[in-house]
């Protein structure tokens, strides 16, 4: 019983990990169509920039149990990024969707050597905070508390995005400019200020993730890179442009990895592309997605 | 001191030179023009620190050699390209064989690449001293004889060390054993060359898990859980990249350390990142072939790690010992070339010199075999966190030589695990 | 990229046309510029003439997707792959040796396994479409990394010397490549692309065209959206295999890495630098592409952020590539439409 719950934490924390990106993913595709394929330079931006900030605090003396909020808000700040980055977009956004991707491509070969110049090659790792927080008794397995944070983290985002876009006036307006842009403006809609809003959010969805994972694991190089690919698969098993897409398509991803890893480990990532191939035959827009695309 | 010398007539005139007066000997081409060696290794994506650390390395043999004269009196500069995938990396050494007409080329980590450049660099007849990269399916796919490319040691010398070293220390003290180690060719060899070398020993081990995790995942909460249930008693890991530091910090959180025995023959490639704070003690640690902290260092390795140290507040691992072997090496075959035919050597006439020169090299001595492939000292041992870094150091040092963890020229390795006499 | 649609050709705008420059004119006279190079060239800019054929190839292939069928596939370096472990499973474990051989399988490989991946991906267009491509490229390449028993896995497996024309060539490799494999390769070349130009003004090109500029009206009016996405989807493969057998040979090994999605991101950057608007567009591309990074590398050591500030800036201020800005300056001269 303990095994199995072990196996299930460790798919929902990766799941965790996972909805933060897609996330980011899916709030920019349904509100403006574009895809980001930058978007795992952001969360290793977050991860970076998180590593920074937490060494500061150290330095200012901070007392560890704070470090969580200093890398919230250190991923908070760092996804402003995200504006500069939008203006450039935006003089595209009537263009072939093509170019998006081909653009947002160009800015992830330009990140990769960024973090090169600024972090240098060799992995950085953040070890205070992680055990800082020390480990909990979770129904009979002994798990980092830090874990579960970052669970909860990716719970209480979810929620609040969810929240964020039924119930508020923006998240109204939001949805509004997603479903027909034109006659959004037609009825009064500053669009660019809410497609600058929205960009922005979802890279800091990205780098708040980034921010959020790092104490756990590391900041690497190719990071951005591999991220990509699993963040895509979620979108796709979870439907393009939907939120709740994102958080079921991540925990069968995060879910099912671990399940290949504890049962048959050389399935690891050939299990998520099979489960890609699976939806794509049986369900081709996604669990929760609209087949315009 | 550098003579120069012009000459009218190159081979005649030099060779007469040389045998009146041997000493005040020039190169027979006017060599105002620096030597150029070209240097190819990783500088971003998983391997990247590593190639980062051979390059300091280079850089600093060369301001150091070229102080005190270069290479048989001749300056040398560093052209560097970054190791990518195998395609990319080909046409870079054909750049700096064609283009930029480098004397010699030194780097090449990854497996793949190396694999792929071998027999481009024969055919080229283009020197190439590799650092690092030589594995089992290359020794026996690759030309048993190259004349140009010369291969670092086996890669798996640092996992059969630590599989002795399991054996020596730790015999009879466990009876489960898991692996965890990473999804390509350098994981999977190293943890059969394990199990193989358990086996012949006799030890009776039950192995009850065994991870695959792709190269460079940060997440291996679920490989942890998994091991976990297994409830192993040893588990041996050859992860080296950014994931071993990783797999450490989460399975202490997780508690998956909790008196385990642990061998991590390629630990050293990460030094700076293991922390004490996670990484227990009693580790078999490999150093490969350069341990930083050896209090027996030779006065070239002190002076080398107080610089880098000093320079880039971290502490350098092996590789840099890699990289400097492949210059020193490169240095004694070209002066011992030179030496014998009286004239500035051709990479032909190098490549055949530089078998069987014993240098210095940051680790220890070392040299290459006939077969071209190195022979170095390999230091692992039990790990201690009683020191003054932020990583373990050793408690003690197993030194093992190339010629008792490699297989002799010819032989197949896996039948040499069975029958060959180990140092345990 | 604005194509004429299909409508009433006036006589003038006949005559127009047959002033501009035909896309396979400049393909051919890039061609014969590539067969003079030898002259005046060092071996290394001739061995680096050869992924640029390769490349091109390649995406002669994607530009049936792209520029004429409007589909972006940011997985074309499947085809590459397979064309390369094609050549070295012929080559290093069956002893076929015959170029001609490798080329065919590697084109009949690749229709193969582009019949399967294409019906899935072709009824999503654009960015799905794009998505899709991605995910099945990196399958492939999970595929090779972890199958290695067959594949070699990580350290790739090696492609041997081919025959041409059942003729051996007995001499360096260096020589070999820059000699008669590279006015062979050259060739194939011609008589490639020739046969695409065919394809793009034939009825299916047209019919392509009219699906990439309204999908509901070319179904409309008859045309079988499906099949003809699908057969775009094939040819473009097979020629994706070619180019890969290609590269393969001139590198001398197959390797995983070239099925990484980065490496289908480089095709694309190469047909949107040339011009995916034109014919001979992605050709140039590829050869701007090759010669760039060539240069950024040798520059710098941060030459992916070069690179990648190119490919914004491409796509900010240029985004129909050189070709199409030369066609439009060409246009303007002659007092364009």
């Amino acid at each position: 019983m303990s095994i199995f719950v072990d196996v299930v934490l460790g798919g929902v924390f990766h799941a965790a990990v996972l909805f933060l990106v897609a996330a980011g993913l899916q709030l920019v595709f349904g509100v403006q169509k574009i895809i980001n394929l930058a978007c795992g330079s952001f969360y290793a931006l977050g991860a970076y920039f998180g590593i920074t900030a937490v060494g500061l605090a150290i330095k200012l003396g901070m007392p560890p149990v704070l470090f969580l909020p200093v890398l919230i808000a250190a991923g908070l700040a760092i996804g402003l990024v995200g504006l500069p980055i939008e203006r450039v977009l935006r003089t595209i956004y009537r263009r072939d969707e093509s170019y998006q991707l081909l653009i947002t491509f160009g800015f992830l070969l330009m990140f990769q050597d960024v973090f090169r110049y600024l972090w240098g090659a060799t992995p950085r790792t953040m070890d205070n905070v992680y055990l800082a927080y020390g480990s909990a008794n979770f129904l009979g397995i002994r798990v980092p508390t830090y874990n579960l944070l970052v669970i909860a983290a990716s719970l209480a985002i979810a929620v609040g995005l969810g929240l964020f876009l039924e119930r508020t006036k923006t998240g109204r307006i939001v949805r509004a400019t997603a479903e027909n842009r034109d006659m959004a403006e037609g009825l009064g809609v500053n669009a660019s200020r809410i497609f600058a809003l929205v960009f922005t959010v979802g890279c800091m969805l990205g780098t708040v993730g980034g921010a959020l994972v790092v104490p756990s694991g590391a900041a690497s190089l190719d990071m951005a890179v591999d991220l990509v690919v699993e963040s895509f698969a979620v979108v796709v098993i979870g439907g393009l442009g939907s939120m709740r897409g994102a958080l079921v398509g991540a925990l069968i991803v995060g879910l099912m990895r671990a399940a290949a890893i504890s049962l048959v480990p050389e399935m690891e990532m050939l299990s998520v592309y099979l489960v890609v191939v699976l939806v794509l035959i049986v369900r081709p827009a996604g669990l929760f997605g609209k087949a315009t695309a | 001191m550098k003579l120069t010398r012009r000459d009218f007539s190159r081979f005649a005139g030099a060779g007469l030179v040389a045998a009146t007066a041997p000493r005040l000997f020039a190169p027979a081409l006017a060599q105002d023009k620096p030597l150029k060696i070209g240097i190819i290794a990783p500088r971003s994506g998983a391997a990247g620190t590593a190639g980062e650390c051979g390059i300091r390395a280079v850089q600093w043999a060369t301001e150091r050699m070229n102080k005190e004269g270069g290479i048989a009196g001749r300056k040398f500069e560093l052209v560097i390209e970054e190791e990518t995938n195998p395609k990319d990396t080909i046409e870079r050494l054909r750049r700096l064989i064609l283009q930029e007409k480098v004397d010699a080329i030194h780097g090449l980590i990854s497996t793949g690449v190396s694999l792929g450049v071998a027999p481009v660099a024969e055919e080229e007849q283009a020197l190439v001293v590799m650092w690092d990269g030589t594995t089992q399916d290359g020794v026996k796919e690759m030309m048993p004889n190259p004349k140009y490319v010369f291969r670092s040691t086996d890669n798996e010398c640092e996992a059969v060390m630590g599989s002795l070293l399991a054996v020596k220390h730790f015999k009879g003290k466990f009876k489960r054993v898991a692996g965890i180690n990473p999804d390509y060719s350098y994981g999977r060899n190293n943890w059969e060359a394990f199990k193989q070398i358990l086996a012949r020993f006799g030890v009776e081990a039950e192995f009850v898990a065994e991870q695959w995790p792709k190269v460079g995942t940060m997440d291996l909460t679920s490989h942890i859980a998994a091991l976990n249930a297994a409830k192993p008693d040893l588990i041996f890991s050859s992860m080296l990249f950014a994931d071993l530091p990783v797999f450490m910090k989460q399975g202490h959180a997780a508690g998956l350390f909790n008196g385990v025995k642990m061998v991590l023959p390629a630990a050293g490639w990460q030094i700076n990142q293991l922390r004490k704070e996670f990484t227990p003690e009693g580790i078999i640690f490999g150093h490969n072939t350069l341990y930083f902290d050896h209090p027996q260092a030779s006065p070239l390795q002190k002076a080398f790690v107080t610089d880098y140290m000093e320079r880039y507040k971290e502490a350098p691992h092996w590789e840099a010992d890699r990289a400097y072997f492949a210059l020193a090496t490169y240095k004694a075959g070209v002066e011992a070339a030179q030496k014998a035919g009286g004239k500035w050597p051709t990479q032909e006439q190098v490549a055949e010199a530089m078998p069987g020169l014993e240098v210095e090299s940051l680790g220890g001595k070392g040299r290459f075999r006939k077969d071209k492939i190195a022979e170095q000292v390999f230091y692992q041992g039990p790990s201690t966190n009683n020191n003054k870094y932020d990583f373990p150091t050793l408690a003690s040092i197993d030194t093992f030589r190339a010629e008792q963890l490699q297989k002799p020229p010819g032989m197949d390795f896996w039948e040499w695990i069975k029958t060959a006499k180990m140092p345990v | 990229m604005s194509n004429p649609s299909i409508d009433i050709v006036s006589e003038r705008e006949v005559r127009r046309t047959a002033l501009r420059p035909n896309g396979l004119w400049v393909l051919l006279a890039l061609i014969i510029i590539l067969a003079l190079l030898p002259f005046i060239a060092s071996p290394y800019v001739l061995l680096l003439m050869l992924p640029f054929v390769g490349y091109s190839i390649a995406l002669l292939g994607f530009n049936l997707l792209f520029g004429s069928t409007g589909l972006l596939s940011f997985g074309h370096a499947l085809f590459l792959g397979v064309g390369a472990y094609t050549a070295a499973v012929l080559t290093s474990k069956f002893g076929i040796l015959s170029f001609e051989l490798l080329v065919l399988t590697a084109g009949l490989v690749s229709a193969l396994i582009s019949l399967v991946v294409g019906a899935l991906c072709v009824r999503y267009t654009r960015i799905f479409f794009g998505m899709l491509t991605l995910a099945f490229g990196m399958l492939f390449h999970s595929f090779l990394f972890k199958f290695y028993g067959i594949t070699g896995g990580d350290q790739g497996m090696r492609v041997l010397r081919p025959l041409l024309l059942g003729m051996e060539w007995r001499g360096g490799k260096t020589a070999f490549l820059t000699g008669p494999f590279y006015y062979y390769v050259l060739l194939l070349f011609a008589l490639l692309g020739l046969t695409m130009w065919r394809i793009t003004k034939s009825p299916f090109g047209l019919h392509l065209r009219a699906i990439r500029e309204n999908a509901g009206k070319a179904a409309y009016v008859g045309v079988e959206i499906f099949r003809m996405r699908l057969a775009a989807f094939v040819i473009s493969a097979v020629y994706g295999g070619i180019g890969g057998t290609i590269l393969a040979i001139t590198t001398g090994l197959a390797d995983p890495e070239l099925a990484y999605w980065t490496h289908s991101g480089n095709l694309v950057f190469m047909a949107v630098l040339g011009g995916s608007g034109t014919f001979a567009g992605p050709a140039i591309g590829a050869l701007a592409f090759v010669v760039l990074q060539d240069l950024v590398m040798s520059i710098t050591q941060y030459w992916r952020f070069v690179m990648g500030a190119v490919l914004v800036l491409l796509v900010l201020f240029m985004p129909q590539g050189l070709s199409g800005t030369i066609e439009a300056l060409v246009h303007r001269r002659q007092g364009g439409r």
